[in-house]
């Protein structure tokens, strides 16, 4: 081994040495046999000459030996190396095309299978991701999925017999810091005992709650993320056993979380960006009062047991429901259990989009590659001759094949370097553009997986096709090819060629209809009127500490503190120069938080056990609807007459006033709450769209803010101004710390932000979507500019002879033209055909714009058609100058 | 190329070169020389044979090669059997006798 290294090491550093020695070795012996057959008697040149013959041509025995040097394969592949790039280099723009298209058609393929990877394919980040289920209340009619109620998920957890552990999460847990620097909302959620053990964390720090902390009176414990430990407390390890002030209340500090743990979960389930800052225990009763069994807040973890299928775990559970509904009418009639996994139903509301754009990029790959084969194939057409012209010279067929798989090699290669590095470059950018609603997005990281699966496809694509040329020279002899010259070229081939323009083009019309399309429905999308004013409105979130809810009592609206508060500071907002308006309201169109009550309205009859009428509740104070800008329809608008000692009043939406009232005047009718107090109607105002602009408006009823039955302490404060938003932002943080320091402002917004990012999901898989219908149009054109000047070199001595009969350029131009038109006219209607059997997976994606939108099916082919008229029309103009002259002196 | 020798002569050239460096050091001429003399001119080895055959055994290091003088004193490469290369001859030279043993017997036999 180390002999042979040293050879191979001897054989590449001193070739010049080596071949000397050798030169000189083989002189010698041909000077011995000289003087050998001059002893004989033969003359000095004839013995010379008779040496010479014996020995045979002096560099062919050189060649010969050189051939069984070790290292000669390095030595070739320089060579080769060498010749391929002196080619490539001989047409910089065929080399440049081909290395752009593997490289675009890598990085793209990296970039969207990488985020596709994270958020849909890999497990999740938990022990045994395969068994973790979510629970939740379904409704028997319509079968909506809900969060569940407490006392039902303490009776699912005693009586369900199909899983390890359940734990129950209630996400809406805030707490305001104190005693620790500046005020600060923690974003927080209350979880069981068995939460953590479920998805199997491991602590960074300390432990996760005990079951008997997991109980009323017991639990003022916490446990922090890794985030607010590093940030708020410096990291420091001496935090276990610390007591935070929290909501004005002690807890003490049992644990850190990892730093890559995240509560995976569907956007929609809890609030937009939600990442939890603080845990604690939920402490539910043993059992807990039955009044929890009509509020719905939690949301429902299990781990299945090792020999339990999801099925039969769903009949253990359908069971435990029919107990509940017989035992439970009035809540529970009307509910079933239903048990989704966890893996699937954190990614319900993007799988669609992701697929759709994982089948966009695999369709940019197959144009890739269908232009590196039609780039390849053609240039193959070119080199016939040049390869014939070797074989002739000696070369063997297996010599050549190698020099071309360098070729390919060299090219592929190159352009696999470059894809990498532009995905490299354009991941983090990419991520940045994610909408911030989508789930997992903390888990995309570039896999090697990913990377190995596109880089083998393109090589393997340059590889097949660079060797395209070797089955041409085969089966005509090299004097037939150079007598034919370079011009005929094999119908066959040019078939193929033809079908692969023919596919790019088709398969480029149905990303560019998938982009139309998702083009324009968020054009639709942004041109939904979201029911209030969007520009000159600026919204913070406030946190009152929990002292604002003392002498509040449930079903009364006292809230004495928070009116106080709210008076202040509205007083305080609106004498801020700049500010025309101020109000509260606790939950926000287009915030992400919602909350909907049920009601009864006065003089109907009962509804049977378990439904109810229900509508969205939105307690706002005075002013609420001239400062968002939401018309009044019908009566009065909630003023500040309206206080908690005042009549009990409510004003309804346009669209609860059609669910409930149909033609009639709602105004002057009373509904009520779980309380039994009547609330009499006021007024009607315009239709919001509170959860997004593609999602029509729902029943909404508003209530006074100073009568609201239940305690909100997060109200939102929105301003409206007569100048830009953002310059009131300091003005407005220093009237809060005037009214109470201790209250923390955050999430200080514009609702042209909120508005924007509302329509994140929409606006990003449009973007990424029309950036590959960009690439997939730019190679295809690229591919058609290829083929017509391919076809143009060919025919330039038809077109001499036809121009020296008489044709027009304008005749020759039209030719070209026309030829090129037949391959895209094909091209543009399989494309059509496709998009049609393509447009159902998208449909659901799709805001106000039909699938099959004619008026998008044919302004993409006409695009797409002036795009590959104008590839085509540079080689045709230049088939259109060419001298008749010249043309047939060519021959 | 020209039709090259079966791998069986290629082999007994092979063989002859080992046979003959056995006895001395020699370089390309005199091992030429030395294998029509030993075969009665059965085997007239070309150069064009002979030298790939040459650096061939000495890349599979069975023979080592270094400059030195000839017998009309001019530089030459001399060539030397390794002891791997003894020891291939042996065994060669073995299966070369079982082989045209069995051949002859074969060819008697019929």
């Amino acid at each position: 081994m180390i002999r042979y290294l040293r050879t191979l090491w001897r054989n590449l550093l001193h070739r010049d040495r080596v071949d000397e020695e050798l030169d000189e070795e083989i002189r010698g012996y041909l000077e011995l046999t000289a003087m050998e057959q001059m002893q004989r008697g033969l003359s000095p040149e004839d013995a010379l000459h008779r040496a010479h013959r014996d020995l045979g041509q002096i560099d062919q025995v050189k060649e010969r030996v050189r051939d069984i040097r070790v290292g000669v394969t390095l030595d070739t592949l320089a060579q080769d190396l060498r010749y391929a790039l002196r080619t490539l280099a001989r047409s910089p723009a065929f080399s440049l095309v081909v290395v752009l298209t593997i490289a675009l058609g890598i990085a793209a393929n990296t970039a969207i299978f990488t985020i596709v990877d994270g958020v849909l394919l890999k497990p999740l980040p938990y022990v045994y991701p395969d068994r973790l289920v979510m629970l939740w209340e379904g409704s028997l009619t319509d079968g909506t999925l809900g969060t569940v109620a407490p006392a039902n998920f303490f009776d699912w957890r005693q009586q369900g017999h199909s899983f390890d552990a359940m734990a129950a999460v209630d996400p809406h847990q805030d707490a305001i810091l104190t005693g620790s620097g500046e005020p600060r909302r923690l974003v927080g959620a209350a979880v069981t005992a068995e939460f953590f053990p479920v998805l199997g964390v491991r602590m960074a720090l300390g432990r996760t709650f005990l079951p008997e902390e997991d109980r009323p009176g017991h639990n003022q414990v916490v446990v922090l993320s890794h985030a607010v430990w590093l940030n708020q407390f410096g990291g420091r390890p001496d935090i276990l056993g610390r007591v935070l002030t929290l909501n004005d209340l002690p807890f003490t500090v049992v644990g850190v979380l990892p730093r890559d743990f995240s509560l995976v979960s569907r956007a929609s389930d809890f609030e937009a960006r939600r990442r939890f800052d603080l845990w604690t225990p939920l402490a539910l009763g043993s059992p807990p009062p039955e009044w929890q069994r009509g509020t719905h807040s939690l949301t429902v973890l299990a781990r299945l047991k090792s020999t339990v299928s999801l099925a039969q775990a769903q009949m253990d559970l359908e069971g435990v429901a029919a107990n509940l509904r017989r035992l439970y009418p009035a809540d529970d009639a009307n509910r079933g259990i239903t048990a989704v996994p966890m893996a699937q139903h954190v990614v319900v509301d993007v799988r669609t989009a992701l697929i759709t754009l994982l089948a966009a990029v695999g369709l940019v790959l197959a144009i890739a590659c269908a232009n590196i084969a039609n780039l390849l194939l053609t240039r193959a057409a070119t080199r016939r001759k040049e390869i014939a012209l070797r074989v002739a010279l000696g070369a063997s067929r297996r010599r050549i094949a190698r020099q071309l798989i360098t070729e390919s090699a060299v090219l592929t290669i190159t352009g696999g370097t470059l894809g990498l590095l532009l995905t490299w470059l354009s991941l983090p950018v990419l991520l940045n553009y994610l909408p911030a609603d989508l789930p997992r997005t903390s888990e995309i990281a570039v896999d090697s997986r990913v990377l190995f699966f596109t880089s083998a496809l393109s090589l393997l694509t340059g590889l097949v096709f660079g060797l395209v040329p070797l089955f041409y020279s085969r089966g005509i002899s090299a004097t037939d090819a150079l007598k034919q010259g370079s011009r005929s070229v094999a119908g066959g081939r040019s078939r193929l060629r033809g079908a692969l323009l023919v596919g790019q083009v088709a398969v480029a019309l149905m990303l560019l209809v998938g982009a139309g399309l998702m083009m324009k429905s968020l054009w639709r999308l942004w041109g939904v009127s979201p029911g209030f004013h969007v520009d000159h409105i600026l919204t913070a979130q406030l946190s009152l500490p929990p002292q604002y809810a003392n002498g509040y009592s449930f079903g009364t609206g006292k809230h004495p503190r928070i009116a106080v508060f709210q008076r202040e500071l509205g007083e305080r907002v609106r004498a801020i120069p700049g500010v025309r308006a101020a109000s509260f309201a606790a939950y926000l169109p287009l915030g992400g938080n919602d909350n909907s009550w049920a009601f009864d309205i006065e003089g109907r009859p009962q509804r049977p056990p378990g439904v109810f009428d229900v509508a969205n509740y939105r307690p706002v104070t005075a002013g609420y609807f001239e400062t968002m800008g939401i018309p009044l329809r019908r009566g009065r608008a909630i003023d500040s007459g309206d206080g908690e000692d005042r009549p009990l009043i409510v004003v309804i939406n346009e669209a609860m006033a059609r669910e409930f009232w149909g033609h009639q005047d709602p105004v002057g009718q009373r509904l009520r709450f779980g309380d039994k107090t009547w609330r009499t109607i006021v007024g009607v105002v315009g239709n919001v769209h509170h959860r997004g602009l593609g999602i029509s408006p729902a029943a909404e009823m508003y209530v006074p803010y100073a009568q609201v039955p239940n305690v909100e302490v997060h109200p939102t404060l929105v301003v409206r101004t007569s100048t830009d938003p953002e310059t009131v932002v300091r003005a407005l943080q220093r009237a809060v710390a005037d009214v109470d320091p201790t209250v923390p402002v955050d999430q200080i917004q514009t609702m042209n932000e909120l508005v924007a990012d509302s329509i994140a999901q929409s606006r990003f898989r449009t973007t990424v979507l029309l950036m590959f219908a960009g690439v997939a149009l730019l190679v295809a054109a690229m591919g058609l500019y290829g083929a017509m000047s391919y076809s143009v070199s060919q025919r330039t001595q038809e077109f001499g002879v036809r121009m020296a009969v008489g044709a027009s350029r304008s005749a020759v131009v039209r030719l070209v033209l026309g030829q090129a038109a037949r391959l895209v006219a094909v091209g543009v209607c399989l494309g059509l055909a496709g998009s049609v059997l393509l447009s159902r997976l998208i449909a659901s994606l799709l805001y106000g714009v039909a699938p099959f939108d004619i008026g998008t099916l044919a302004g993409v082919s006409v695009l797409l058609v002036v795009v590959a008229l104008l590839a085509s029309y540079v080689p045709a103009h230049r088939a259109a100058r060419a001298d008749p002259m010249n043309a047939l002196r060519w021959e | 190329m020209t039709a090259t020798p079966s791998d069986l002569l290629q082999g007994t050239l092979d063989l002859l070169i080992l046979k003959v460096l056995d006895l001395e050091p020699m370089h390309g001429m005199g091992i030429a020389r030395r294998i029509s003399q030993v075969t009665n001119d059965t085997f007239a080895v070309k150069a064009g044979s002979l030298f790939p055959a040459l650096h061939r055994l000495e890349e599979a290091g069975w023979l080592t090669s270094s400059w030195g003088e000839s017998e009309t004193n001019r530089r030459a490469r001399f060539y030397r059997l390794t002891r791997t290369g003894r020891k291939h001859l042996q065994t060669e030279s073995q299966r070369w006798e079982r082989i045209s043993l069995a051949m002859a017997s074969a060819l008697r036999a019929t």
